[in-house]
């Protein structure tokens, strides 16, 4: 086989099994890039109840159970907390929080949920399954840097990049230098 | 068959991994050094340069990078920030209501008025006339505990 053939056989082969780890580091590095304008790693839902508060001993098992019952909550308590003077929190199994303000006679009820699929892909992405992840990702990056180099090798003669398409690799090293000079200085 | 049965198991491996996270980082907090919060905070100074356990409820987290937490004190309306810099530690936001354990030192950082009484509205808190100073813990290893 000659290294033509060869070089197109592996740069298809190493291509296919790169679509997974691509596909989990482009769609997280999206995810991740906007997480300001939207919380991929949690859905958090909060909905407010009007209760009257003010002049009860919030801190009795008795309120704790009639609070429960009211907002048809089925879950236990399993940590209680004055987060200020005005804001006592009550910690539920399965991952919901009560806030209640007194001077308010309000409690608002918060859920946290991890997003499906995106949570467990910004968790690759952010490497928190530390080392063992730490070098399977630095053997995918030598992967892409094989896959990059032989891209150029894919096409003989002027269809190659000896041809008008050498300005798109041109282009792809442009466009990083461009940014690199208008905000690194 | 194969070809759709591949994606759906690599999928499923992602999802139910999740319920594998560890709760510990770095191996977890040291446990024989569990020292309470107002205690740390009386002496600051002190636990700047000597490491300490600290151990709270999780009152709140970072909601976006999972890269501080709040413990609740052993003192009414105290709590201490435990903060790591981005990507060091994640605490996920199902920490909340867990006690958590950092080992680590406190880092004090002076405030001006001006930021004392931003956080202090923040808080609910009456402004004060004095700047106070922000204490954060740096953890090197954390334990989170049901």
């Amino acid at each position: 086989m000659s290294w033509f053939k060869l070089n197109r056989s592996l740069h298809r082969d190493i291509g296919y099994f790169c679509i997974g780890m691509t596909l989990v580091f482009a769609i997280s590095g999206i995810a991740l890039n906007h997480i300001h304008q939207f919380n991929s790693n949690y859905q958090v839902t909060r909905t407010s109840h009007v209760i009257p508060l003010s002049g009860v001993d919030i801190e009795t098992d008795d309120f704790e159970t009639t609070l429960l019952t009211t907002l048809q909550v089925s879950d236990k308590i399993k940590a209680r907390f004055w987060q200020d003077q005005a804001t006592y929190k009550l910690f539920l199994e399965k991952d919901t929080t009560l806030y209640l303000y007194p001077q308010k006679n309000e409690v608002l009820v918060e859920q946290v949920k991890p997003r499906f699929l995106l949570r467990q892909l910004n968790f690759l992405h952010l490497n928190e399954a530390r080392a063992a992840w730490m070098w399977f990702s630095d053997f995918y990056a030598v992967l892409l840097i094989y896959l990059a180099v032989s891209a150029l090798f894919m096409v003989k003669g002027k269809r190659g990049v000896f041809g008008p398409r050498g300005f798109l690799v041109l282009a792809g090293f442009a466009a990083p230098a461009i940014f690199i000079f208008i905000y690194s200085s | 068959m194969k070809a759709v049965l591949t994606p759906i198991m690599m999928i499923g491996t992602l999802v139910f991994s999740q319920a594998a996270l560890a709760k510990t980082y770095n191996g977890g907090a040291d446990m024989s050094k569990i020292t309470p919060i107002s205690t740390l905070l009386s002496n600051a100074q002190r636990y700047t340069t000597e490491s300490a356990t600290i151990k709270g409820t999780v009152t709140r987290v970072c909601q976006k990078r999972g890269c501080w937490m709040q413990l609740a004190s052993d003192k009414k309306f105290q709590t201490l920030r435990v903060k790591v810099r981005d990507g060091d530690m994640v605490f996920p936001m199902t920490a909340q209501g867990k006690t958590a354990f950092a080992t680590g030192t406190l880092k004090v950082h002076p405030l001006t008025l001006e930021q004392t009484n931003q956080r202090r509205k923040a808080q609910n808190l009456d402004p004060v006339d004095t700047p106070q100073v922000l204490h954060l813990f740096t953890p090197v290893a954390v334990t989170i505990e049901d």
